[in-house]
């Protein structure tokens, strides 16, 4: 299958601390990967070097084998990677059908846009939130938005951060369901660290433990592999 | 109302307005009146221009009379040489937006923060203040026109009509240039953020990490409405000099905070709102100029805690905001 994504060696330190130490993955087209890791495992580190919001210390970035190390954000997600933040990254003051139609107008007419942010927001269920401001939604809502504007271009590959952060139970299972069926058009990669939910939406995980990769499996390897359970209880792993 | 509908009516209301005071003032106030208005007018464009990539860019500009001050000089210096004011005009625009453009991109691409940007804008403006200041005697002529240090350039010659400079312009038609200017440069910033790239802007604003990982360059984008704000100011500078002269005062310190608190009277996030406020401060600083009884530094400081107190975010917000709750309106 396609590589899209991939990463060699990749290395961000902030001063003496290394966050990410040498990390080596890729994503292929289609899949749907997890990084998982306790808090501190460099997951988030990892993520805004994804996403250029951090330019790496060391290694390389390469998109569809394109060297694409150091690139800032916008670059990024110009090349069809939509990204999500962890703490929901809105525009207070616009609506949800503003919001969306921005994220389209830089690809398409003012016309096809609205059309397609109408449709975005009513695939994630919240169209008849499209002309309420976005300061005055809940959380989730707030959530859904944001997912709604990275949908909404169809990139190539999808990346969220803790996308169910600050997410009621019955919230957390409808982003599970959610994230399940846009994988059958988006690749998409779930930094997170809620066991419960990688278990509903995991196929295949990549675990972090202390900025490098600890193990990369089948999610049911993973969940019974004892080093997974210690690295989240703390205890040292060889 | 559909916003393309709505921008239509705001423009030509302005117009009307514009068109009633240009006709209609001349013929009631007496000359002084008439220069001070003109005054008022071109430093309401100054007020406009910070609006703008203040309220909409998002960009603390702590010294837009960096570009009002290069405006005027450019303006002054090159209409002397040429003898005509028609390219003076276009010179004066051209130089206060290629240094907006030089400064915003040393500034927006040098990931510098918005605390730091207002210190470098006000650093700019003072350098310049200090600069013209120092530029008395012969040795500081640019062709036939002398800087004159402190004093400035008295010597500033008004417009003239288009490749015609012995047809110079009379105040009364230099106020009305003053006010097509003013509705002008109101009109283009309408229009420009009814554009996507105004969106964006606004977008940027709002969330700058947000519009910057939808694919936009936001630091592009602020450097155009930099630019443009700061092309904006040069005209206001070419307006200023031609009803009083340019000195080293359009870079001062007293002048570049008076700008921020006609906007922050007025309403950020407004265009009409920092013209008013720039009217309105003006007219309280010219009567209170008038009192005995009180200093008029000491007025206007009260006034402006007052207002600060009373209408935090504004003359025209809080008015709009008012208007709305009488009539029903739900604010959503």
């Amino acid at each position: 299958m396609t590589t899209l994504l991939s990463t060699d060696g990749l290395t961000m330190r902030f001063g003496g601390v290394t966050a990410v130490d040498g990390v080596t993955l890729s994503i292929a087209a289609g899949e749907l990967r997890c990084l998982i890791g306790p808090n501190g495992a460099g997951k988030s580190t990892f993520f805004k070097c994804l996403t250029g919001q951090y330019k790496p210390s060391g290694g390389r970035i390469f998109w569809r084998g394109r060297d694409v190390t150091g690139l800032d954000s916008f670059a990024i997600s110009r090349l069809g990677i939509g990204i999500k933040t962890q703490v929901p990254s809105l525009f207070d003051g616009l609506t949800p059908m503003e919001s969306v139609g921005l994220a389209l107008r830089r690809l398409h007419g003012e016309a096809e846009a609205r059309r397609r942010a109408v449709r975005a927001l009513e695939r994630l269920g919240i169209g008849a939130l499209g002309h309420r401001r976005i300061g005055l939604l809940a959380h989730g809502q707030r959530q859904l938005v944001e997912l709604a504007m990275v949908v909404a271009p169809e990139p190539d590959l999808i990346i969220l951060d803790e996308p169910t952060a600050g997410m009621s139970a019955d919230e957390t299972n409808r982003a599970a369901d959610l994230i399940r069926e846009l994988n059958r058009e988006h690749a998409i990669v779930v930094v997170e660290h809620d066991m419960h939910f990688i278990r509903a939406i995991a196929r295949k995980v990549t675990v972090f433990h202390q900025g490098r990769v600890l193990m990369e499996d089948e999610a049911a390897h993973v969940f019974a592999d004892p080093r997974v359970r210690d690295v989240y209880l703390g205890k040292a792993v060889s | 109302m559909a916003p393309g509908a709505r921008t239509g009516l705001e423009i030509g209301a302005a117009v009307i307005v514009a068109a009633v005071a240009a006709v209609y003032l001349p013929q009631v106030l007496e000359l002084f009146s008439l220069i001070n208005a003109t005054v008022w007018v071109s430093m309401a464009v100054l007020a406009l221009s910070l609006g703008l990539v203040w309220g909409f860019g998002g960009i603390l500009c702590f010294g837009q009379t960096a570009f009002f001050g290069l405006g005027g000089y450019t303006y002054a210096v090159a209409s002397i040489n040429f003898g005509d004011t028609t390219w003076a005009v276009p010179l004066a625009l051209l130089m206060p937006t290629l240094l907006a453009a030089a400064l915003g991109y040393l500034m927006f691409y040098g990931r510098i923060s918005d605390v730091y940007m207002g210190v470098i804008t006000l650093t700019t403006t003072l350098i310049l203040f200090k600069f013209a200041s120092s530029t008395a005697g012969d040795e500081w002529n640019i062709g036939e026109a002398p800087l004159g240090g402190f004093n400035g350039i008295p010597a500033t010659p008004p417009l003239n009509f288009p490749l015609a400079p012995d047809q110079q312009l009379v105040p009364e038609q230099i106020f009305a240039v003053a006010v097509l200017c003013l509705v002008a440069c109101y009109a283009i910033a309408k229009l420009v953020l009814r554009t996507r790239f105004g969106r964006v802007c606004v977008a940027i604003k709002e969330n700058e990490l947000r519009a910057e990982l939808l694919g936009y360059d936001v630091r592009l984008h602020k450097l155009v409405m930099f630019a443009l704000a700061g092309m904006m100011a040069g005209l206001a500078g070419v307006l200023f000099a031609n009803c009083v002269f340019v000195s080293p005062t359009m870079f001062s310190l007293s002048y570049a905070g008076q700008v921020i608190i006609w906007v922050l009277v007025g309403g950020i996030g407004t265009l009409v709102g920092p013209v008013i406020g720039c009217v309105l401060v003006q007219m309280l600083t010219t009567y209170a100029g008038t009192l005995s009884w009180i200093d008029p530094n000491l007025l206007l400081g009260l006034v402006f805690m007052a207002a600060v107190v009373a209408v935090p975010k504004g003359l025209l917000p809080t008015a709009s905001g008012l208007l709305a709750r009488l009539t029903g309106r739900a604010q959503l």
